[in-house]
């Protein structure tokens, strides 16, 4: 019962639009929500928004002012087929017009169904399989001398030993050390090394990276790559508050010229397609050092909207081939702080998704596809 | 004039960066380029007006001998130190 929907609704400002990464921990929320908050507080925007989480916890699923409801999809380590099946299930219900992804750990499954889902006329702007690696943690240090833009010396190591004899082959403490996908912690001694280590296998799985650290200001520009070496609408932020994890929990919007040329660099480099953060460090000798490059809207995306250029929204536009690109000049000083808030969740709504695997809110209703509520998630499941 | 306070200001007007420095009247300051934010007091919101505007550091002693009654040499101290402070924030 797939949703055939021969004619396609082109206008993006209806588009029915699918979100990943509604997850919304405090130590580390995931940018789905922030991205589909953008959408829905564009002016224009008069579609529905539907979130896509892995946890029958994730809070954005709930969001009865930003999403129209909300589906349970298998965990990356499913793969790619149970993926496609689920998604066809959604669209069957919805009739999708897009889909963001919004983490890491998923993008390798929806690379790989991306064909499938274009012949649905489910439209995405992600990566290609190579422009994903080449920009992936382990292959970053090659990749910035291939650009000629500095990166803090990286090594890939999946033995723990490293730690102990690491000081005798110049990598001096405090260490830099970050799973493949997630996470970076410092680690002051050799002891609390091997400790980050083993919760970064334990979670994410080998290998684990080690960095030095570059003494400097963080930095951090979200963007959007054309896919044809072009940067669109960049938004910069400086971290002006940290979680122990490092997140920003508070920043400000800047403009350094510098940091916005080294992020074109990046995406001419790859030719990239998609959305993006580029995190880079200031040195205090006046280098700016590539950290990562996330393939993917951060958290903080909202920051975009509230200074005029909506990157979640412009997204939409470059997949509706759009001309212009609707984004105010970049407009530094504008702060976020970032704070937790209980969401309610009645039981039946817990129970909806519990049990079907599927929620749907009662918020602006557009172009929808006849069935009701909650009914249609029983008929699915 | 120190040789350190003019090269610093030479620097600091390199790609209009001083210009750009947000100024309120309260004294509360923007530095668009790397998010830094501070407070000055009357003397330093007066002294980096003149600079803003391009003045040079005798051009902005002078100026600041005149309003506040006080030797050209001991404003033209007070700029030079202010500035080369400024700098450490910018």
């Amino acid at each position: 019962m797939l949703h055939e929907n021969p004619m396609r609704e082109t206008n993006w400002r209806r588009w029915n639009v699918a979100i990943t990464g509604m997850n919304a921990s405090p130590e580390s929320p995931g940018p789905g929500f922030a991205v589909a908050r953008s959408i829905r507080e564009h002016r224009h925007f008069q579609g529905r928004i539907i979130g896509l989480g892995y946890d029958v916890l994730d809070a954005g699923l709930y969001s009865k002012t930003v999403c129209n409801g909300g589906y349970l999809v298998p965990y990356p380590s499913a793969g790619r087929d149970a993926l496609l099946e689920r998604i066809y299930q959604v669209h069957a219900l919805e009739g999708l017009d897009a889909i963001i992804p919004c983490l890491d750990a998923e993008l390798q499954n929806f690379i790989g169904i991306q064909s499938e889902l274009n012949n649905l006329g489910i439209k995405m702007l992600i990566p290609t399989r190579e422009q994903f690696t080449l920009r992936a943690k382990d292959h970053l240090s090659e990749f910035c001398r291939s650009i000629g833009v500095d990166a803090p010396e990286t090594k890939t190591i999946t033995n723990p030993l490293f730690f102990d004899e690491c000081e005798a082959q110049g990598w001096q403490y405090p260490l830099m050390v970050k799973g493949i996908f997630y996470d970076a912690t410092v680690a002051r001694n050799s002891h609390e090394a091997k400790a980050i280590f083993a919760k970064l296998v334990h979670s994410w799985g080998y290998p684990v990276l080690v960095q030095k650290i570059i003494p400097g200001d963080e930095y951090d520009l979200a963007a959007i790559g054309d896919g044809h070496c072009r940067m669109l609408g960049a938004v910069m932020m400086r971290k002006r508050g940290l979680t122990e994890k490092g997140k920003a929990w508070a920043g400000v919007t800047v403009v350094d010229e510098a940091i916005g040329k080294v992020a074109e660099k990046i995406i001419r480099g790859l030719a990239w397609r998609g959305p993006l953060e580029v995190e880079v460090m200031k040195g205090y000798d006046g280098k700016i050092y590539l950290i990562e490059i996330n393939p993917r809207f951060p958290a903080w995306i909202y920051l975009s909207h509230a200074v005029g250029r909506n990157l979640p929204a412009a997204l939409l536009q470059t997949l509706a081939n759009e001309p212009e690109l609707d984004l105010s000049p970049p407009k530094p000083g504008t702060f976020f702080i970032r704070h937790a808030q209980e969401l309610i969740v009645e039981l039946d709504e817990f129970e909806s998704l519990y049990v079907n695997g599927g929620i749907s809110t009662p918020i602006q209703e557009t172009h929808h596809t006849g069935l009701n509520d909650n009914e249609k998630f029983r008929a699915a499941s | 004039m120190t040789m350190a306070a003019a090269e610093l200001l030479k620097e600091l007007s390199k790609d209009d960066r001083l210009s750009r420095i947000a100024v309120s009247d309260t004294g509360f300051i923007f530095d668009p380029q790397t998010g830094q934010s501070f407070t000055l007091n009357k003397t330093g919101l007066v002294t980096l007006s003149h600079l803003k505007k391009g003045s040079s550091i005798d051009e902005t002693a002078d100026q600041l001998a005149r309003q506040y009654g006080v030797t050209e040499e001991v404003a033209l101290n007070s700029v030079e130190a202010f500035l080369l402070q400024l700098g450490r924030y910018l």
